[in-house]
């Protein structure tokens, strides 16, 4: 690593760690492969690692009630500082006291920076030293977004986690250069966002680690940030169709770089494949509005893959969305639950909100439980056994099927898929 | 066919009804109670959820059973049989494996609700042809279209089905006045189809869960349907355990011997104050579809019976009537952190607030709906109990008339944007047709997927007013 920058800064150097608002506590790492499962203690109650966060965009879940959200056993969501930074606002967030408030959400909360939503958003958006330029999308007037507009309002917003604004490139970006600046800006951002943050006490400030596909570019972004001493750290840029086994080597470099003690967190991931395989690479926290994005299409996600349940033959099929599922709409009404059949979800799919509500609740605790099992495995020192037995109830038995970046990934890391 | 067992068939449980108090001349407000077997005795006057697709829009079952108080639904079959035919629709072949009721499962309703089923939702759209019933068939609107449903067929699924009250097939036009023609037409048909009806119920022999059958009443007075009343009274009297009234009309002069039967209105109030018309005309139990399209009108109701009470000297109470309800798009609830209503114990204002609720409809969130169709609910379950303690403390006309005064005549004009329009607003007419869902959006880029997760911000806002709203700054350079 010598060389990269020439900055160094070991742990035992930290002399005053910045202030934070969190504290990590290490259960277990697995004995295989790089997961760790942990205890976060956040400023809204402590929430179990590695974690899947749903992401209440707007400051609710599709349709769903904050309690609702809590009975997915949900105990930290997404909100997007864009969306509540146009909606409502920051004035009306000071004024109501923040996104907790406006949305009676007892629990934690993570804000983006809105960087990326704007990057991603509005095609003319453009960054300079400065922060993001972008065309309002109302009237076109020029505005720009700074990493201290960013953090003032996540501020605002108060949520427990709050993320840098960092320069987001593709990772498919062609120009390396460009590439490169992003990284080194990121980190210059990062500086401006420590010092911009008011209320380090109460809201943690994650950095985003940067620098596309380069691995080299990684490891020198991590070197910096982590001297940067952020209570937790996130690795960003990924998720944007780069290539899996691409990905699979930038979290694991990061990953392996990264302090034990803090969280990281791989942004805008995803599918439940990628989040057990990245967790086995090191990771611990996970977004993705995937769940609910599809239930509003019909798609149910389970054990056994994907089904949308709009097709014809789900008229006739009286099963739960998933048999043996301890979800609201699935669990029979024996057990309390309101034992909602695939052919009701048909029935009301797309005529419905309902049925998309009811739709939304399965996918999202789905997920949440899936996560939940992958860190009791990894407790009890059988995640690698548990990755086998995913893998193969999803693909029922045919290796052949598996993906072979997940087998590779994997494979990486001391667990054979394919054994 | 003559049923053989005809001595058992007529024990029909007396006890489902009890009046508590009535007018001695029989018309006027009524206290009774209706109990069925395992649910819920329901006191009234009182009224009934409506569904669509068996759920009250918005509110998924989990959220009926905990945070509303509906003490009754009423479905229509109409929702529920668009693959039929050729298909026999999935409904028919669910069966729960206790042998309990289908569509009760099916929709997931609480066992402590009261089902009612009936042939056409409530509010009916109106078919497209002015006869579009026959002397066999009513016209009835499927997810894909309009479409004939056999009276026989109604009468046999339904009995299947095992709702706690099923509303015979009457001969009603929707949407059209029925002339004097019609009338005679009509009264045939009506007094055919539950005549056939209520044979196919005397051949089953294991009647116990059976549900009650409710007679349609056509939308004019009893004198001029009075074969069909005639039929009522005498041969279909033993089988009929309640009245179903399209209009108020066919209350006025009902007879005496049908007087101890309740009464489901269908009557489509359009405001608080019509419910307590047709509760004065006798209504015992009545369908609200107003309290819906309020709902996705963004508005919650507000109103309480009796009104609260006013100096009547004052002028300024009796020149500034109450409104009935409270837009909620209104940006001067951005910041209100108080329930929709003072004092409202629902679970919206025990859990949210205005400012909520008026940014979820501004971002277009689903949740609002949610929230205000509960908290609309809970309204009219308070309306109806204040409804209820007057007319057993002999206050109800002059309450009426109170109410008249102190609130507005109309529920506020609509002026936000509904949610999606959904199939009980409108149905298909044919392929090729306009969509009526105008995309909140366009967008000329990729970002359009990403967005379609939540609307942008109204498109009159300007730069000035985001930068206001401590967004961003605006650039200059
Ligand atoms: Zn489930
Ligand atoms: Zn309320």
């Amino acid at each position: 690593m010598s060389g990269l920058s020439g900055l160094s800064v070991p742990e035992d150097m930290v002399l005053r760690p910045r202030p934070s608002a969190l504290k990590f506590d290490l259960v277990t790492k697995c004995s295989t492969t790089k997961a760790r499962a942990a205890t976060l203690q956040l400023p809204h109650g402590p929430v179990s690692l590695p974690m899947f966060m749903p992401v209440a965009t707007q400051g609710s879940l599709k349709g769903l009630t904050p309690k609702q959200l809590e009975e997915t056993s949900c105990r930290l969501c997404l909100n997007n500082t864009y969306h509540l930074g146009l909606k409502p606002g920051q004035k009306t967030l000071d004024a109501i006291g923040g996104a907790h408030k406006l949305q009676s959400w007892p629990h934690n909360i993570l804000t983006d920076s809105g960087g990326f939503q704007m990057v991603s958003l509005l095609k003319l958006a453009q960054v300079t030293e400065d922060g993001v330029r972008f065309l309002s999308p109302h009237d076109g007037t020029p505005m720009l977004l700074t990493p201290e507009h960013s953090i003032s309002l996540q501020n605002s917003i108060g949520s427990d986690i709050i993320m840098q604004l960092d320069d987001v490139i593709a990772t498919t970006s062609p120009d390396h250069a460009r590439i490169e600046e992003a990284m080194h800006r990121s980190v210059r951002w990062l500086d401006r966002c420590i010092a911009a943050h008011e209320k380090p006490h109460s809201q943690n400030l994650f950095c985003i680690i940067q620098g596309g596909l380069d691995l080299d570019l990684r490891r020198e972004c991590c070197e910096e940030m982590v001297a940067r001493d952020t209570p937790g750290i996130a690795i960003g840029g990924l998720s944007g169709g780069e290539a899996k086994a691409e990905y699979c080597k930038v979290v694991s470099t990061c990953t392996s770089l990264l302090p034990d003690n803090k969280p990281r967190y791989v942004m805008g991931v995803g599918y439940p494949e990628d989040i057990l395989v990245s967790i086995a690479l090191g990771a611990d926290m996970f977004d993705c509005v995937w769940p609910t994005r599809t239930a509003r299409f019909g798609n149910a996600v389970t054990s056994t893959g994907v089904f949308n349940l709009r097709h014809a033959s789900y008229a006739y099929d009286f099963r739960p969305v998933e048999d043996g599922c301890k979800c609201t709409c699935c669990r029979p009404p024996s057990e309390g639950g309101l034992g909602i059949t695939r052919a009701y979800i048909h029935h009301t799919a797309a005529k419905e909100t309902a049925g998309a509500h009811l739709l939304s609740m399965h996918n999202v605790h789905h997920l949440l439980d899936l996560v939940r099992q992958a860190r009791e495995s990894i407790v009890e020192q059988r995640y690698p056994s548990f990755l086998r037995a995913y893998f193969g109830k999803l693909y029922a038995g045919d290796k052949n099927k598996y993906p072979q970046w997940a087998v590779d990934a994997l494979g990486g890391v001391g667990v054979d898929l394919m054994a | 066919m003559e049923p053989t067992n005809q001595p058992k068939l007529e024990q029909l449980p007396a006890e489902m009804f009890t009046i508590i108090k009535a007018a001695s001349n029989g018309i006027g407000p009524r206290l009774g109670t209706l109990a069925l077997p395992g649910r819920k005795a329901i006191q009234t006057p009182h009224y009934l959820g409506l569904t669509s697709r068996g759920v009250v829009p918005h509110i998924t079952q989990d959220n009926f059973a905990r945070a509303t108080s509906i003490s009754g639904v009423y479905v229509g079959l109409e929702d529920f049989i668009e693959k039929a035919p050729p298909h026999t629709p999935p409904l028919y072949q669910f069966k729960p494996p206790d042998g309990s009721s289908p569509l009760r499962r099916f929709i997931a309703l609480p066992e402590q609700t009261l089902l009612v089923l009936g042939a056409r939702r409530t509010p009916p759209l109106a078919a497209p042809s002015a006869n579009s019933n026959t002397h066999e068939t009513v016209a009835v609107c499927t997810a894909v279209g309009f479409r004939t449903l056999r009276a026989e067929y109604y009468a046999e699924v339904v009995e299947g089905l095992k709702a706690d009250i099923v509303v015979g097939l009457g001969d009603i036009p929707f949407g059209r006045a029925l002339g004097h023609k019609r009338v005679v037409k009509a009264t045939d048909r009506t007094i055919q189809w539950m005549q056939d009806h209520v044979t196919r119920r005397r051949a089953v022999v294991e009647r116990t869960a059976q549900a009650r059958l409710f007679a349609p009443l056509l939308p004019v007075s009893c004198a001029k349907q009075q074969h069909y009343i005639d039929s009522l009274t005498q041969d279909l009297a033993s089988a009929i355990s309640g009245l179903a009234a399209y209009d108020l009309a066919s209350l006025g002069d009902l007879p005496d011997s049908l007087g101890h039967l309740p009464r489901l209105g269908f009557t489509a109030p359009s405001t608080p104050h019509d419910i307590l018309q047709h509760i004065a005309h006798g209504i015992d139990i009545i369908t609200i579809p107003f309290v819906i399209a309020a709902t996705d009108a963004g508005i919650a109701l507000d109103f309480a019976f009796p009104p609260p009470a006013r100096n009547a000297t004052n002028e300024r109470d009796l020149d500034n009537p109450l409104p009935l309800a409270i837009d909620m798009w209104a940006a001067t609830h951005a910041t209100g952190i108080y329930p929709l209503t003072t004092g409202c114990e629902c679970y919206t204002c025990t859990s949210h607030h205005r400012a909520y609720l008026q940014h979820l409809l501004a971002a277009k969130e689903l949740l609002g709906w949610v929230l205000l169709q509960i908290h609309n609910h809970h309204t009219l379950d308070l309306f109806f109990a204040g409804v209820r303690l007057s007319i057993a403390g002999g206050t109800f006309e002059q309450e009426v008339e109170r109410f008249a005064q102190a609130y507005e005549s109309r529920l506020p004009e609509k002026t936000g944007q509904g949610p999606r329009i959904r199939g009980y607003q409108y149905k298909s007419e044919g392929r090729g047709e306009a969509k009526k869902n105008k995309a909140p959006f366009t967008m000329l880029d990729d970002g359009r997927e990403k967005l379609a997760e939540s609307a942008l911000p109204a498109a009159n806002a300007d730069a000035s007013e985001l930068e206001e709203q401590g967004f961003a700054e605006k650039d200059v350079q």
